[in-house]
């Protein structure tokens, strides 16, 4: 065997020896520089990430991340605290955010900026007052109304109103005082929503020229000085759901001229007591699957933006928890938002307080993958 | 409803009705007030932090854990150039602010607080801090820490927060 493999290595040992030899392959052909683009709408499975880059805010940015592939796909410049919302059609995305002039300071610019989805810049944009809210992300700080024909940005000076934008004219059509209620949930065509300190919803409509032209409160439905109800209102398919400090579940019913508030329902069963859910995105709601994931941690009053130690799963119909999946938190971090995939073989997106991304199977909880460096401190997780 | 918390809902819905009736339009009338607002604030009986003894707490300012700090939610100004209850050189106090009570467990009160962001410069970035004693969603504006309180400011860049002792909170 021995000359054998000495007859062998001989003439391989020349090839790599003489690489630009009789041995080497063709030359690389000369490159084009070309420019990526998405398709549009996009996949289920890609999702914004959204990092406040709280260390240096001005400066926040929302990656677009294909959770499949684990590819990060492009980024969305988004200022300071941003507000952002997906258009209708899926093909575009709202940032309403703050610049100054000179970097941090200089002259304030309050401006909502539109994405094209497709090629990632900035297709044009539209000059707000110098009122926005500025706080932690939510979905709801900022909205389309459904026909897409108005765009609503919440204000706060500190009094709390909503700045409504044609976007045909594509004009700031007035500011509507909300009585101390944030948040702006759109339904129906031209309603906004939000939710009040008297434990109301208060719902107004406007006219086809964007002015308001009726305005009611829902019935009491919550007392904040014994349970508080996270502002972070929840999608589902009729509307969005609350959740509380001490885990009640509220449905809201937006499909229809009157806003329903279904019986309240607890995550919290007799022997656990302790568990809280909190953090920046609390829960996501699966409507074709009936299924309620949220993050949770064993806590107190106080402890309402702790990240979770586990996402628990209940069903949207029984109410009943059907799973607890279980999170490594000393190796990723404690889960501060979670997100589900709307699809129908749906992937779980929660971010960490370690800025790690994990992506689960939703049905069985396996972590399929942990991805970092898509941002300093993402909160937020926003579906397509 | 106890009376403690009768007297404490009041107070908070009387500070939150005073921010609420002002007219849009009349930004001094409205920051005024405001100041007014906070001015007359350590009058008041408010009691809301027997939470803060569980939590074990320092006297260092630079930590997280320390007394003063119950309810704030960003970055300590004892970290970045300032104090407990100074803001750093360069940088503009809110005229508006959020309130609370923490316990000073070293020598037993209650102490009505008020946090303040220290504005007009990007992000300071050390020593974060997320405490949220008695902290409640922004529709409690006047309770809540997540909202960038430098927003009166003429730049509402949020640096730092501090925490200052207003007085002692009476306990009815």
């Amino acid at each position: 065997m021995r000359p054998f493999k000495h007859f062998l290595i001989l003439p391989v040992t020349l090839c790599f020896t003489l690489v630009h030899g009789a041995c080497a392959r063709e030359p690389l052909a000369a490159e084009t520089l070309t420019q990526e683009t998405l398709t549009v709408p996009y996949p289920a499975h890609t999702v914004f990430i959204y990092d406040e880059a709280f260390n240096n805010e001005i400066d926040s940015r929302v990656v677009v991340f294909d959770a499949d592939h684990q590819r990060r796909l492009g980024q969305i410049d988004s200022g300071y605290y941003p507000n952002v919302a997906v258009s209708p059609d899926h093909l575009e995305f709202a940032v309403a955010t703050t610049y100054w002039s000179r970097g941090g300071h200089g002259t304030r610019s309050d401006v909502v900026e539109f994405w094209d989805l497709k090629t990632l810049r900035i297709k044009n944009e539209i000059v707000l007052p110098n009122t926005r809210l500025q706080g932690p992300p939510t979905l709801y700080h900022l909205a389309y109304s459904k026909d897409g024909k108005f765009l609503y940005s919440h204000a706060l000076t500190p009094a709390s109103s909503w700045t409504v934008v044609d976007l045909t004219s594509r004009k700031v059509v007035t500011d509507i005082d909300t009585d101390g209620c944030v948040q702006v949930i759109p339904s129906l065509n031209r309603r906004m929503t939000g939710i009040c300190e008297n434990g109301r919803l208060l719902s107004v409509t406007l006219d086809d020229s964007g002015h308001e032209q009726s305005r009611v409160q829902s019935d009491v439905f919550f007392d904040d000085s014994k349970d508080p109800v996270f502002i972070q209102a929840i999608p589902t398919d009729v509307g969005v759901a609350f959740l509380s400090h001490h885990g009640q579940v509220r449905e809201v019913d937006l499909s229809s001229q009157d806003v329903r508030i279904k019986k309240s329902w607890s995550i919290i069963g007799a022997q656990d007591q302790q568990w809280r859910p909190g953090g920046t995105q609390m829960g996501a709601w699966h409507a074709g699957l009936h299924r309620f994931f949220v993050q949770m941690h064993i806590g107190k009053d106080g402890s309402h933006k702790d990240g979770g130690s586990e996402v628990w799963v209940f069903d949207t119909v029984s109410h009943n928890r059907v799973a607890r999946f279980v999170i490594d938190t000393k190796r990723y971090g404690e889960v501060l938002a979670t997100q589900v995939t709307s699809d129908r073989k749906p992937l779980l997106i929660l971010a960490t307080s370690q800025a790690k991304v994990l992506t689960l199977d939703a049905g069985s909880g396996q972590i399929l993958h942990v991805k970092t460096e898509l941002g300093q401190t993402p909160w937020y997780v926003v579906n397509p | 409803m106890t009376l403690d918390e009768r007297i404490n809902y009041l107070t908070e819905r009387a500070t939150r009705l005073l921010a609420r009736s002002f007219s849009r339009r009349a930004m001094l009338s409205r920051f005024g007030l405001m100041l007014t607002g906070a001015a007359v604030l350590p009058l008041l009986p408010v009691r809301r932090g027997a939470l803060a003894a569980t939590v074990q707490q320092t006297d260092d300012p630079t930590h997280c854990d320390y007394w003063k700090y119950c309810a704030i939610d960003g970055f300590l100004c004892a970290c970045c150039g300032g104090s407990s209850h100074s803001c750093p050189p360069g940088t503009d106090q809110s005229p508006i602010t959020w309130i609370g009570t923490c316990h000073n467990p070293f020598d037993g009160r209650d102490y009505l607080m008020s946090y303040n962001d220290c504005c007009g410069k990007t992000s300071c970035g050390s020593c974060t801090c997320n405490r949220n004693e008695g902290e409640k969603p922004m529709y409690r504006l006047s309770l809540n820490n997540d909202v960038n309180w430098c927003l009166a400011n003429d730049n509402p860049n949020y640096h730092c927060s501090v925490s200052v002792v207003l007085g002692v909170a009476e306990k009815p």
